[in-house]
């Protein structure tokens, strides 16, 4: 019925913190059914944005949909249909794992039981120990069991991995994923702000990059590990009148070259396998080194304004 | 089965699930009407979307090479390919074409790539007919 409206929608989204603007101008469309990473270092905005998401914070100008729906206006209409796990949670200390659980889902309208039941016993919590005693990524876990149980459409989680140690986190992102397939999976949407982005790698199916509040670039993660490639050569002697302008950036050492390809690897690797290599190979940029060039290739050719990436050169 | 994923190959993930998968059944890791894993499991173990195992799965539902059983799961087919020879062998020619191609970069000749292809066939048979023993 409503499968085509996007589940989050920004339109010049706004914020200032004062003379900060905190986001500025920033836009983006989540379809139903998908895994959208929002990536961004520290301070970038991401927070803020999904504070407008959930109305914890008021845009200053443009707007954020969740749902078709005005978080604004119809607040708890939007948010009885999504979760959100926060960079850090808080419960109330007094009361136990279980009684925490109680206590979130009684604001719910479904909350499945067996989920729940698998998941302490999967993290290994103990139902009756105090959330005051909690470690850090037990917290998280406590939050992520509130957030997944209630089945809902939408699961915004911010910065859910950080200061976890490698074990939880790679239970927390199977969750996510386990979650993620449910019941009526087309209309599963997870929406996840990270900087630990290799973790994610694989569920993450589109993203954006945000710098300074602005979109950097916005791309199917398939598509973006075809396109950017990364070539290591190695000559016998150092090349010379090698002309590699087809490439976003060269990067030499003595005999050694690395090339960071955009969409034409096959047409630099041939160039470069006339001159005999010692040794060739080509792989795909990660998520993780999209992201640290993302300022890099923005500027080779992506124009972000429109919300949807566009090659300006060639 | 073990199937594993790597995003820098160069490769999409699903065509990656699918290569190893039809590896698997040309060595004859993988036997006919035996069961591909299922898609959550997988994609927790893989820490990877639904969506990509299942492109995979249907690409070698489209190839003929697995077929789903609704509610029960998918599983390899019967070598029973429905593409016709002619298409079949196209479908392979692309494969050798690239093949050669990188030999010639690599300076491997003739003979010597085509002793390396004799090799691996046999290579493949032995392996299959070593499964059907182990049964």
């Amino acid at each position: 019925m409503e499968t085509d409206t996007p589940v989050i929608e920004l339109n010049h989204l706004t914020r200032r913190y004062g003379k900060l603007e905190a986001v500025n101008g920033l836009s983006l469309s989540v379809r139903p059914g998908r895994c959208y990473g929002f990536f961004g270092r520290n301070g970038a905005g991401k927070t803020t944005t999904i504070k407008c998401l959930l109305n914890l914070l008021r845009p200053d100008s443009g707007s954020a949909r969740v749902f078709g729906l005005d978080p604004r206006k119809q607040e708890v209409t939007v948010k009885s249909r999504l979760s959100y796990v926060p960079d850090s949670v808080a419960f109330y200390p007094w009361m136990t794992v279980s009684q925490t659980l109680e206590f979130l889902a009684a604001f719910r309208r479904h909350w499945n039981k067996e989920i729940e039941a698998d998941l302490l016993k999967r993290f290994q919590l103990d139902p009756a120990q105090k959330a005051s005693n909690l470690s850090r990524g037990q917290k998280t876990q406590l939050a992520l069991i509130g957030a997944v149980c209630p089945e809902p459409e939408l699961l915004v989680l911010d910065e859910p991995t950080s200061g976890l140690d490698p074990i939880v986190r790679r239970e927390f992102i199977q969750t996510v994923i386990g979650a993620y397939h449910g019941s009526d999976p087309e209309r599963r949407t997870v929406f996840v702000s990270t900087h630990l982005i290799s973790e994610f790698e694989g569920l993450i199916d589109q993203f954006t990059i945000i710098e300074q509040g602005r979109e950097l670039l916005t791309m199917a993660a398939e598509d973006a590990r075809q396109r950017f490639r990364k070539i290591r050569a190695s000559f016998p002697q150092a090349p010379a009148g090698l002309d590699l302008s087809g490439a976003l950036h060269v990067r030499q050492s003595g005999r050694d070259l690395e090339i960071l390809a955009d969409g034409n690897s096959e047409k630099l690797l041939e160039q470069l396998r006339a001159r005999q290599p010692e040794e060739l190979r080509c792989d795909s940029l990660t998520l993780e080194e999209i992201f640290v060039t993302a300022g890099t290739l923005a500027k080779a050719g992506f124009q972000a304004a429109s919300g949807k990436p566009e090659r300006l050169s060639q | 089965m073990m199937l594993q994923v790597d995003f820098q190959a160069g490769k999409p993930v699903y065509l990656q699930l699918a290569d190893q998968i039809r590896y698997a059944a040309a060595a004859g890791r993988l036997r006919p009407g035996e069961p591909l894993p299922s898609l959550r499991p997988l994609a927790e173990e893989l820490r990877i979307n639904r969506n990509t195992i299942a492109r995979a799965y249907a690409e070698l539902e489209a190839q003929g090479i697995i077929e789903t059983l609704p509610g029960k799961g998918h599983f390899l087919k019967k070598n029973s390919s429905p593409f016709s020879q002619q298409t079949r062998e196209k479908l392979l020619l692309t494969e050798i074409d690239e093949a050669v191609v990188l030999a010639h970069h690599l300076q491997i000749g003739r003979d010597k790539f085509l002793g390396m292809v004799e090799e691996r066939v046999e290579y493949f048979e032995r392996k299959s007919a070593a499964a059907k023993d182990g049964k």
